[in-house]
């Protein structure tokens, strides 16, 4: 059923619809040899800074591609809310005079888990369409993080910032430890019976409802994923390049981009780990260049804009042609 | 659900089509109901704007969000949800400031511009099969970039005659009722008798019945999007002559406003569906619960998250009701 009709396809076009992540990582290393030659800072040091800030865009994509695998709509739009809660809770919690940073990185994640929880049964239980349950759930949460923070008095907690600043061999210890959750992350999704059941509803819901397997369940543990991996981002980001209300808001739009960069269907139900990397690497970069070429934030919020749409009208393209 | 008992009525079964009429008239009173008990309460903290003046002014206000409702509307009876249009209100209010007062025909060329950029939203959907959820929110973030590129910092200033029109006074009814009354005559006009309304709506009923019926749904999603532009054009418009300035980033709670008026106006998620009169005057009814907070000195922190608690009360009350509505 698969067979493409085509019949003179090359081994070249057959790699690239089984592995569609390898355009991202063509296009990380086209801007990465054009940001050395245009920024002259060197070639390995342009990367460096690179995987310095990916690790905590890549965090909060791998959560957003799990829901978004799931498909029939699901997104979870609460995610920059969720990353300043888990922050200024866990931080309240840690940046006490003796408060332990364990118990506060607990804290911070039950935030998420909380997060997680309420999105679910909104979505479940009340029927909203997930990208209106997860903004409201957005909304309700930004309103406890301002009330959190309006008498806040805590420093970050020294240790917490050490350890986003560690490095080995020059690369820093928060990548490797992201590399690491990733592969843990694609072991779920590819090899356990509940990451399956995730790529299995994003394909057919109404075939994975009648083979028996547990949608909503799945449901709830998706988004509960997301909102850990948000919180622990969040917490980590705080840490890294302080803390402030608006540490999230940027990561609503390039979560997503990420994650459909990197090759996953918006549609749902099949998505790469690999290409998450790409994917944020190539949006890191491309803000580098936009940056380096005098261009205002703004105007690199409609870069971004504007990459996201081109990107998803050719993948959009791409998925038709297969299908017929 | 109305438009499906239009397609197919519950033949021999009066009883349950009572019913579901019954249901009905609870589900699309509940939001005028609710708007004018919003009124109630205010005019009892603030007996001032009972008045003609008081209430052009309280109302005038709900000007920007009745548009951006009717506008939501519009995108969700076809099927699609739109998390763009508070941004794009945002862009509209900055250039009609930024350009309108001084550089008239170039403001103009831009307004009309972004309508047909925003029809070409619904291209996009289409000919990429892109979820709207996406494609809007990737449009969003073009909408807001850009209103920080006309105007970085709030600014601006409304052209005199935008401000002369707002100031209309006619006598008895309030200029924003009559404002309101023809927003919601034409788009229930364009919803329901212009076959393109029809078509849209259609769509968001059964889009494989259009589709064999040989209509173009890229020509229909197009004129969708391209009506919620051109009333996202009008919300900006109001936002410039009540605020007499431009500040792209404040419209932005306009979009979960806006389909929390619509769901509160008995409106449906799954498409097929317009009832423009109940999203005016839900919108109405979250605006004033907006001013009702300010009068009760409820603290700007939790105005947030009213909305988000109005719109899961909402639901919340129909799945308890409803049962079967679905």
């Amino acid at each position: 059923m698969n067979r493409p009709t085509v019949l003179s396809r090359s081994a070249l076009s057959e790699l690239l619809t089984a592995h569609p992540w390898i355009w991202a990582f063509a296009a990380v290393i086209v801007e990465w040899v054009l940001l050395t030659v245009i920024a002259d800072r060197g070639f390995i040091p342009t990367m460096q800074a690179q995987i310095t800030l990916a690790p905590y865009l890549v965090i909060v994509s791998i959560g957003q591609m799990f829901v978004i695998t799931l498909g029939n709509g699901n997104i979870d739009l609460s995610i920059p809310y969720t990353m300043p809660l888990a922050a200024y809770f866990a931080i309240g919690v840690a940046g006490k005079p003796g408060g332990s940073l364990a118990v506060g990185i607990a804290v911070g994640l039950l935030c998420g888990v909380l997060v997680g929880i309420v999105n679910s049964l909104g979505i479940l239980l009340l029927s909203i369409p997930p990208i209106v349950c997860t903004l409201a759930v957005g909304f309700l949460i930004q309103t406890a993080t301002y009330v959190r923070a309006a008498n806040y008095s805590e420093q970050l907690p020294q240790p917490l910032v050490n350890a986003t600043l560690a490095k080995l061999a020059g690369i820093p210890d928060v990548t490797f430890a992201c590399v690491l959750l990733s592969l843990l992350a694609a072991a779920i999704l590819y090899r356990t019976r509940y990451g399956r059941g995730v790529q299995a509803i994003g394909q057919n819901i109404v075939a994975a409802e009648r083979a028996g397997l547990p949608v909503s369940r799945t449901v709830v543990y998706t988004y509960v994923l997301s909102g850990v991996l948000a919180a622990l981002s969040g917490i980590f980001l705080a840490a890294f390049s302080g803390l402030t209300l608006d540490i999230g808001s940027t990561y609503l739009l390039a979560s997503v981009a990420a994650v459909v960069l990197g090759g996953t269907l918006v549609t749902g139900g099949r998505s790469f780990v690999t290409g998450v990397w790409g994917g944020a690497i190539f949006l890191g970069l491309t803000v580098t260049l936009l940056s380096v070429a005098g261009a205002s934030v703004a105007v690199q919020d409609m870069g971004e804009g504007v990459l996201i749409l081109i990107v998803l009208l050719f993948a959009g393209r791409t998925r038709v042609v297969q299908r017929e | 659900m109305l438009a499906t008992a239009e397609v197919t009525p519950p033949v021999g079964r009066s009883w349950l089509r009572r019913k579901t009429q019954r249901r009905e008239i609870v589900n699309r009173s509940l939001a005028p109901a609710a708007a004018i008990g919003m009124f109630i309460w205010v005019a009892l903290l603030q007996s001032d704007v009972a008045t003609y003046s008081g209430l052009t002014l309280l109302l005038s206000s709900a000007i920007p969000l009745v548009a951006a409702s009717l506008a939501a509307l519009v995108v969700i009876s076809i099927g699609d949800i739109d998390v763009g249009i508070g941004f794009f209100i945002g862009l509209t209010n900055a250039i009609s400031s930024q350009y309108l007062p001084r550089h008239e025909v170039l403001g103009w060329l831009l307004l009309i511009g972004l309508v047909l950029a925003y029809s070409g939203i619904g291209a996009l959907i289409e000919l990429g099969r892109v979820p709207a959820i996406v494609a809007t929110l990737g449009a969003s973030f073009i909408w807001m970039g850009a209103g920080l590129v006309v105007l970085p910092v709030p600014g601006g200033t409304a052209p005199g005659w935008l401000t002369s029109f707002f100031n209309l006074s006619p006598p008895l009814v309030p200029f924003p009722i009559v404002i309101m009354v023809v927003l919601v005559a034409a788009t229930t006009w364009f919803m329901s008798r212009t076959s393109l309304g029809t078509g849209i709506r259609a769509v968001g009923a059964n889009v494989q019945s259009v589709r064999r019926h040989g209509w173009s749904i890229l020509k229909l999603r197009m004129v969708c999007f391209g009506v919620a532009g051109l009333l996202g054009v009008i919300g900006g418009l109001s936002v410039t002559a009540v605020a007499d300035s431009g500040s792209p980033g404040s419209s932005a709670d306009l979009t979960l406003l806006a389909i929390a008026a619509v769901i509160l106006g008995a409106g449906e998620f799954s498409g097929g569906y317009a009832f423009p009169l109940g999203a005016v005057a839900g919108a109405v009814a979250i605006s004033l619960a907006t001013s009702l907070l300010t009068f009760l000195n409820v603290s700007s922190n939790y105005q947030g998250s009213v909305v988000g608690i109005i719109l899961i009360v909402i639901l919340l009350a129909r799945v308890v009701t409803k049962g079967s509505r679905r």
